[in-house]
């Protein structure tokens, strides 16, 4: 593209109704920041928002003809960012909320997969706002609840002066074992500094790097089969490269449904590079990023979230792929 | 009137630079349509400017935001913004007001004979010029296009899963019938025979249907997705930007099933982002992604001409006048070119 324009960054707010997603987007909207924002927000979302840089949508997912299951992409995204890509002033960021119900994936999908949004815009982060208070039973009682931790890069836990202490610990845990990689915040009123939530860059492969998720042990209690859980692994042997791509790329064929995100650091046999790559379902960003560090063991690390985990025999197609 | 493709001269003006008027307004260029032998062009920041021979351009502060499409009704400028305003604009500058949405985007307009159409959303609203208060159409999904047939008989509205065909019956009441194809339509058009219609998708690809018979087809192979098309010389020919090429599909009698397009090439291998054709000529305007624009024979590859050289900015907009003098060029940096066509 000759246009030189950087990208914006697009950070995708979720959260059931009532967790505080309004909130926030009122203090993004209203605090001096000095920044320019706009906010997409969703048909049914929630009343008392009113400005210029507001712009309704429709939540129109559709498929895409290429031939891929899960391929589902936000149609008004497409269509909103392009106009907001015309504006005469150029914007800080774009945050779209989508509806408590919502399953991001699809508005994460849209960067990857047009070519028009991914030239102008960026995925930043999703963030997750969940109500302390009634997290638990909207995860056990709506899989969307569960859908949207999994997906978050960043969870604001709102509400937490409602909450004793203990429950909070409880809440914490249970969203670790859905989402070792996302950062907890911890807040009332959502009041975390917005450095903390816009312009975080959690989708790119250099961040991956930095931002190193707890790795759980990997042996689970029994879940039901719906459960969102995650699972990782790490190896201290090198991987051997061909051996990965079939593995993981039929594994993204066949499972990409079930697997909603994917992270890994990888070691290669007699490669000098570190691999970096992550994934939304079926679709995948993976890249070399440079030599591995002199003073840092070289280790492959790789974690999945996702339903039905267990089902896929992922220890054993990681181990396979150890180069012997 | 031709250049040797392989002595371009990249860096030096074209003579139509030379002689025009060129502006480096800023904000992108939206849109562009002729008014008899004026430019009306809108812009990012919502203004509209209205290019005529002979005398500077007039700047129309319109709309609070992007104005997002253009279309005309006789010597009005139609145009749908960001800010929710449907405006028609007259060419010595009064601006009225049709329509307003609030914080719903006006997607697109469009206009025949009077009756003025809008789309916001899912919804079609239609004015009849007869009255007062306009009909709404309503559809499941959003609205990629609109597009009346050159009787202005038919009224077709593109969108997630194909296009509705709207039409009034013998009692006036509005009657509908659909076309299918899974996946997103974009802009639409008829044939100026009526023989066709035409949506470019979301995906690299154009849908078409005969409509006698309701027989589609696709016509594929593109590099990216046809934002730009255009029929040229009646129903010769289908030209289409998504390539590097301008790809020229034939429409004449026998229809462009199983036939090859003809393919034109332009140097430095950057995509085709805008078509516009040259009225009653087998010859189109060809805008870049890098800002250059090219006049072509269709059926004589050798016969291009440069008409504007490189600005380093996607072509988002190109208009000749009705007479065929003059053209506009605009761009997403918000560059312009305005010349006459013909050497004095």
């Amino acid at each position: 593209m000759e246009e030189s324009n950087r990208q914006v960054p697009v950070t995708v707010l979720t959260g059931f109704l009532g967790a505080g997603k309004t909130t926030l987007l009122n203090r993004i909207l209203t605090e001096q920041h000095g920044k320019k924002y706009a906010v997409i927000v969703n048909e049914f979302g929630e009343q008392g928002i009113d400005n210029d840089l507001v712009v309704d949508a429709d939540e129109e997912v559709f498929e895409m003809n290429n031939g891929c299951i899960c391929c589902t992409v936000r149609g008004d995204l497409i269509r909103i960012l392009s106009g907001l890509m015309k504006r005469a002033d150029k914007l800080d960021a774009i945050i779209v909320e989508t509806t408590g119900l919502a399953d991001p994936a699809p508005v994460a999908q849209t960067f990857f997969v047009d070519q028009d949004v991914a030239n102008k815009t960026k995925l930043d982060a999703i963030v997750t706002v969940a109500d302390a208070v009634h997290l638990s039973s909207q995860i056990e009682d709506h899989h969307e609840a569960e859908e949207q931790i999994a997906f978050g890069d960043v969870i604001l836990l709102n509400k937490i002066d409602l909450v004793k202490d203990e429950n909070i610990e409880v809440v914490t845990k249970r969203i670790r074992k859905i989402n070792p990689f996302a950062k907890i915040i911890k807040t009332t009123k959502c009041g975390a500094p917005l450095k903390e939530i816009l312009n975080l860059d959690a989708f790119s492969l250099k961040r991956i790097l930095e931002v190193e998720p707890d790795f759980l042990e990997s042996d689970h209690d029994h879940e039901h089969d719906d459960d969102v859980t995650s699972l990782s692994f790490v190896s201290d042997t090198p991987l051997d490269m061909e051996k990965f791509q079939n593995w993981f790329g039929k594994l993204l064929q066949t499972k990409g449904q079930d697997i909603m995100r994917t992270k890994g650091i990888l070691d290669f046999k007699d490669e000098n590079d570190r691999y970096v790559f992550q994934g939304v379902h079926m679709l995948m960003d993976a890249s070399p990023m440079g030599k591995w560090p002199e003073n840092k063991e070289r280790s492959s690390r790789l974690v999945f979230i996702g339903r039905k985990l267990d089902t896929m025999n992922l220890k054993e197609g990681f181990e396979a792929c150890k180069s012997e | 009137m031709t250049t040797d493709l392989n002595q371009f001269p990249e860096l030096d003006k074209t003579k139509f630079e030379q002689r025009g008027i060129q502006l480096e307004i800023g904000v992108p260029v939206t849109c562009a349509v002729s008014i008899g032998n004026n430019i009306a062009a809108g812009f990012g920041d919502g203004t509209v400017r209205i290019f005529s021979s002979g005398e500077k351009h007039k700047t129309l502060k319109a709309h609070k935001g992007v104005i997002l499409c253009m279309s005309k009704d006789g010597d009005n400028i139609l145009t749908g913004g960001d800010d929710g305003y449907f405006l028609k604009i007259s060419l010595n500058g009064e601006i009225n007001e049709i329509t307003n949405f609030g914080s719903r985007w006006v997607d697109h307009v469009t206009a025949y004979n009077g009756n003025l159409v809008c789309s916001s959303g899912k919804v079609v609203y239609y004015w009849d010029k007869t009255k007062k208060e306009p009909k709404s159409l309503n559809h499941d999904s959003t609205i990629g296009g609109l597009a009346f047939d050159a009787k202005g008989r038919r009224l077709a509205v593109s969108r997630y899963g194909g296009v509705t065909i709207w039409k009034k019956d013998y009692s006036n009441k509005w009657k509908s019938t659909k076309l299918d194809w899974k996946g997103s339509h974009n802009k639409v058009s008829f044939s100026p025979d009526g023989k066709y219609l035409v949506t470019s998708m979301q995906e690299n690809v154009l849908r078409c249907w005969r409509l006698k018979d309701k027989l589609d087809f696709a016509m594929s192979g593109y590099g990216s997705k046809v934002k730009s098309f255009a029929f040229i010389s009646d129903t010769s020919y289908l030209a289409t930007s998504g390539a590097i090429d301008a790809i020229c599909w034939p429409f004449d009698s026998e229809g462009p099933m199983g036939r090859k397009p003809i393919c034109l090439p332009y140097i430095g291998n950057k995509q085709v982002t805008y078509i516009e054709p040259f009225p009653d000529e087998k010859a189109i305007f060809a805008g870049l992604s890098d800002g250059s624009v090219f006049l072509s024979q269709i059926e004589n590859e050798n016969n291009t001409i440069i008409i504007r050289s490189f600005t380093g900015s996607e072509v988002s907009a190109i208009a000749m006048t009705d007479d065929k003098s003059s053209i506009f060029i605009g761009d997403m940096n918000g560059n312009t070119l305005w010349t006459s066509i013909w050497d004095q």
